[in-house]
């Protein structure tokens, strides 16, 4: 009776026992990124398939998406113009994911580093030929204030920071709707905008089409990141923090202290994302302009595993989707949402795909 | 003896009606090994219909992994199983239940916002929802007044108490119809009066005809409430007997042995101490609590801790390396003075070196560098480049050259991930870099624990090099014969407190009572 009851247990696990699932020790560097290459293109392939059914000719995707991006100067300009401020912002992520504080507030701390910018601008602060730096130190400060908060009761009473830095966007977002309908309202527009920044409140041009200082601060951060995560000592007690916490208390390295830093320095990059996107592209403060930055940097970081030079690439990469998907809403009317359709495409293809550098499908007889 | 071999291999008695009676289960030849740790080796085990059978060890002596081959937990390398005298496989827990086989694991599995009855429902599902839970409401109210156990079904799990939620799995267990009942480590969270009714209940159910496993490490226990014992040690079965023809004392010999296989050498002379801890007072935490704890450890010399686990060790060791405070009593460290409640980091600078017990979650970091993990105590102090640069090719040379001292195998290079090492290797390592920084005190807890004999031995050397070198080494395992081959002094830890200190070579017998004791 045993016997049989075994023999009909086996015969049932053989449907499923076709396939076994393994855990994986390690897989070479060079292997995980053809993984992760391979999701994005599967990313974009189901991309490609839902524009087509929205009614883009296979040859217009072929058009917007390639042709005319890297065959225009203006095109590449503009790419290279969002993907400044993209990167910046995907830095500040990767800092606080880097010091596992899950900071989703950027979206709040780009608003109020504008905030702060413009702050010193309606009021003249400062000598005008220091303008801009006073700009750039007030909206990191303001960054680093919205950051403080969350932080603050993480490290005291231990709330959860996904949830508060979350909830700080909504409060900022408020602000800045209070600021642009009532004292910061540019009596000379229609638009809930504030008054046009003076020329010393701008950031100068660097020559080449519309592009400004922007881009080369943005790779200068980019360098000075990948110092400090990969060269400095800080980063490399960071990486402990992040890979073993446990251990790293045991050991004596203070993390408190580590976190502090990288998360107030994640709020004082994400607040310069701020700065640059106002003094760089608008110029003004509007009520939108920050839409499309802050989640970006969060999934940028992700995809990038928060290296800087990662960082960069992907940023330029979403800059190609947003300014693609600028012509698609011009000549085929998809709306911009599909944008971030397909970004969040993307993403779960990526994170599908570290399934496969973690474990490994094994057909068994 | 020879009645108990008979019964090893299968043969079968006579029952009351003059039947043949096999046993409940057999199991002959069984080895299990995890990596390069044999964890069973050529185990056999007997449970016959109807009794209460104790299995005795230390911890980490298998009884667990014994008990999880049964429940189909776990595969055997080796080795054959039989129940009700048919020779069986047993694939997975699902083929364990089809044959009558139930475990109460020591961690419950329980879906907290869920009923009782819903729980136990959830065990066995099958036809309609309404249709079973009829049926099973049934089958538990009548398992439930056949063993007098008292639990409301409809109340859900976390209103529950830990010992309800126990009866709840025990129920679990009968209403999947288990003739074979395995019993993990059950009085661990039980007061003294729930472990009697616990007790007398297992009986009642001994006497319907159930065959019940009760695997434990108190010796009262066995004594008081088995029909037989078998007692286990690392990996292999010690003797099965009668709780009759035991004393205590004969029973604590056969579960700490008396085997001495490694040499051992002493320490020359011992100096000054070199950490004083006095009066300490801990309260109940993760961890465990300390109790006017009082010892010296002196320079050059090893101090066993002797013990069951969870009676103080992993308090006493976040106590000395600073990560928890304590309520009272102080410590004072050799050429510091009073370091009572100082912060993790102070500690280290101060000399104190720590190998942790559990070396995956406490002393590598398994996705980072061989070298980052061998150097960072050293980053820590400030060795190695500065703040603006970390010296990388000053750490991958030391590094080389700690792996070559330390021989630890299995390393194609600096920059391979530590996580790829093996138990006794990545132990080798984490030693490397705690003895990197000279320390003046070093705590061991289970250094040893999953190692084989090879890669223990070079542990244990090392620990004795730094004896020699003038260091004052703790050694906290729950290994007797660890403790007796390295230390020096030994101290028994039980219930938060060293209850009796021993100079080395110390008797085995007094140490294992002063362990088990309850005085």
């Amino acid at each position: 009776m045993a016997e049989t009851t075994i023999s009909t247990a086996a015969a049932r696990r053989s449907f499923f026992g076709r396939f076994n699932l393994e855990v994986r020790g390690h897989m070479p560097m060079g292997q995980q990124m053809l993984v992760v290459a391979a999701g994005i293109m599967l990313g974009l392939l189901i991309s490609a398939m839902l524009l087509v059914v929205s009614g883009v000719k296979p040859s217009g995707l072929v058009n917007e998406f390639v042709v005319a991006i890297f065959t225009s100067r203006r095109n590449v300009a503009a790419v290279l113009s969002y993907a400044a401020p993209l990167t910046v912002v995907g830095l500040a992520a990767a800092l606080a994911f880097k010091a596992r504080f899950w900071n989703i507030g950027l979206e709040g701390q780009v608003i109020l580093g504008a905030i702060g910018a413009t702050l010193v601008a309606n009021h003249d602060f400062g000598p005008p030929a220091l303008r801009l730096v006073i700009m750039a130190l007030a909206a990191m400060a303001a960054g680093i204030l919205w950051i403080g908060l969350p932080l603050f009761l993480k490290i005291k009473l231990q709330v959860n920071e996904i949830i508060s830095t979350l909830l700080m966007n909504y409060i900022a977002f408020n602000l800045l709707l209070h600021l642009l309908y009532g004292p910061w309202k540019d009596p000379q527009s229609a638009f809930p905008n504030s008054k046009l920044f003076d020329d010393v409140e701008r950031l100068m041009p660097i020559g080449w089409q519309n592009l400004n200082l922007a881009l080369p601060i943005a790779v200068l951060l980019v360098l000075m990141a990948a110092w400090l995560l990969g060269m400095s000592r800080y980063g490399f007690l960071l990486n402990f923090v992040h890979a073993n916490a446990r251990m790293a208390r045991a050991l004596g390295i203070r993390i408190v202290g580590l976190t502090l830093l990288f998360a107030l320095a994640s709020g004082a990059l994400a607040g310069f994302g701020g700065f640059i996107i106002s003094t760089g592209i608008e110029s003004r403060l509007t009520q939108s302009f920050f839409v499309g930055y802050g989640f970006s940097g969060i999934l940028i970081a992700f995809l990038a595993r928060n290296n800087p030079f990662a960082v960069a690439f992907f940023a330029i990469l979403v800059a190609v989707l947003m300014v693609a998907g600028q012509s698609l809403q011009v000549f085929y009317q998809i709306p911009f949402a599909m944008v971030q359709l397909i970004q969040a495409i993307i993403v779960i293809c990526v994170a599908a795909s570290e399934f496969f550098i973690h474990y490994r499908l094994r057909m068994v007889e | 003896m020879n009645a108990i071999m008979g019964h090893m291999r299968g043969t079968v008695r006579r029952g009351p009606d003059g039947a043949d009676v096999p046993p409940a289960l057999v199991l002959a030849g069984i080895s299990k090994t995890f990596g390069d740790f044999a964890a069973l080796s050529d185990v056999d085990f007997d449970l016959r219909p109807g009794e209460i059978h104790a299995l005795l060890g230390e911890n980490g002596a298998g009884k667990s992994t014994l008990m999880n081959i049964v429940a189909g937990i776990y595969t055997p390398d080796s080795g054959r199983v039989a129940i009700k005298g048919q020779p069986v496989a047993i694939r997975g827990p699902s083929d364990a239940q089809q044959l009558g086989v139930g475990m109460v694991h020591q961690h419950y599995k329980l879906v907290k916002p869920f009923t009782a009855l819903e729980n136990i429902l959830l065990a066995h599902p099958g036809g309609s929802f309404r249709a079973a839970r009829s049926r099973l409401e049934a089958l538990t109210k009548d398992a439930l007044d056949r063993i007098g156990f008292d639990v409301d079904l409809n109340r859900t799990v976390e209103t529950l108490s830990i010992s309800e939620q126990q009866r709840v799995e025990i129920l679990k267990v009968l209403v999947a119809g288990a003739t074979i009942v395995i019993l993990d480590e059950p009085t661990a969270v039980l007061t003294d009066d729930e472990a009697v009714r616990l007790f007398k209940a297992i009986r009642s159910l001994a006497m319907e005809g159930h065959s019940i496993v009760l695997v434990t490490h108190k010796l009262s226990e066995a004594l008081n409430y088995a029909d037989r014992i078998t007692v286990m040690r690392g990996g292999k079965v010690v003797r099965t007997v009668l709780p009759t023809e035991v004393t205590e004392a004969e029973l604590t010999e056969l579960i700490v042995g008396s085997a001495i296989s490694e040499r051992s050498h002493r320490a020359g002379k011992a100096g000054k101490p070199v950490l004083k801890l006095r009066a300490v007072e801990r309260s109940d935490s993760r961890g465990g609590k300390l109790r006017n704890l009082t010892f010296d450890v002196r320079a050059g010399e090893i101090y066993g801790i002797a013990g069951v686990g969870g009676n103080g060790q992993n308090a006493l060791v976040e106590v000395i390396t600073g990560l928890s405070r304590v309520d009272a009593g102080n410590m004072w460290l050799d050429a510091h003075g009073d370091v009572t409640n100082q912060p993790s980091d102070r500690m280290r600078r101060s000399g104190i070196a720590c190998i942790p017990s559990d070396r995956h979650s406490d002393a590598i970091a398994g996705e980072l560098r061989i070298a980052d993990n061998y150097a960072i105590s050293g980053v820590i102090e400030g060795r190695y480049g500065s703040v603006a640069r970390v010296d990388r090719r000053g750490i991958a040379a030391d590094t080389q050259d700690a792996i070559r001292r330390f021989e630890v195998m299995g390393v194609r290079g600096p920059y391979q991930k530590a996580g790829l090492l093996s138990g006794g290797n990545a132990q080798k390592l984490v030693i490397a870099r705690e003895f990197s920084g000279k320390p003046s005190l070093i705590i061991a807890h289970s250094p040893s624990r999953g190692l084989d004999v090879r890669a223990s031995a070079a542990v244990h050397e090392h620990l004795r090099a730094a004896r020699d070198r003038g260091a004052g080494v703790i050694l906290i395992s729950e290994d007797l014969d660890e403790v007796l081959v390295l230390a020096d002094r030994i101290g028994v830890m039980n219930r938060g407190t060293i209850v009796a200190e021993f100079e080395a070579p110390a008797d085995r017998q007094m140490i294992g009572r002063a362990m088990v004791g309850h005085g």
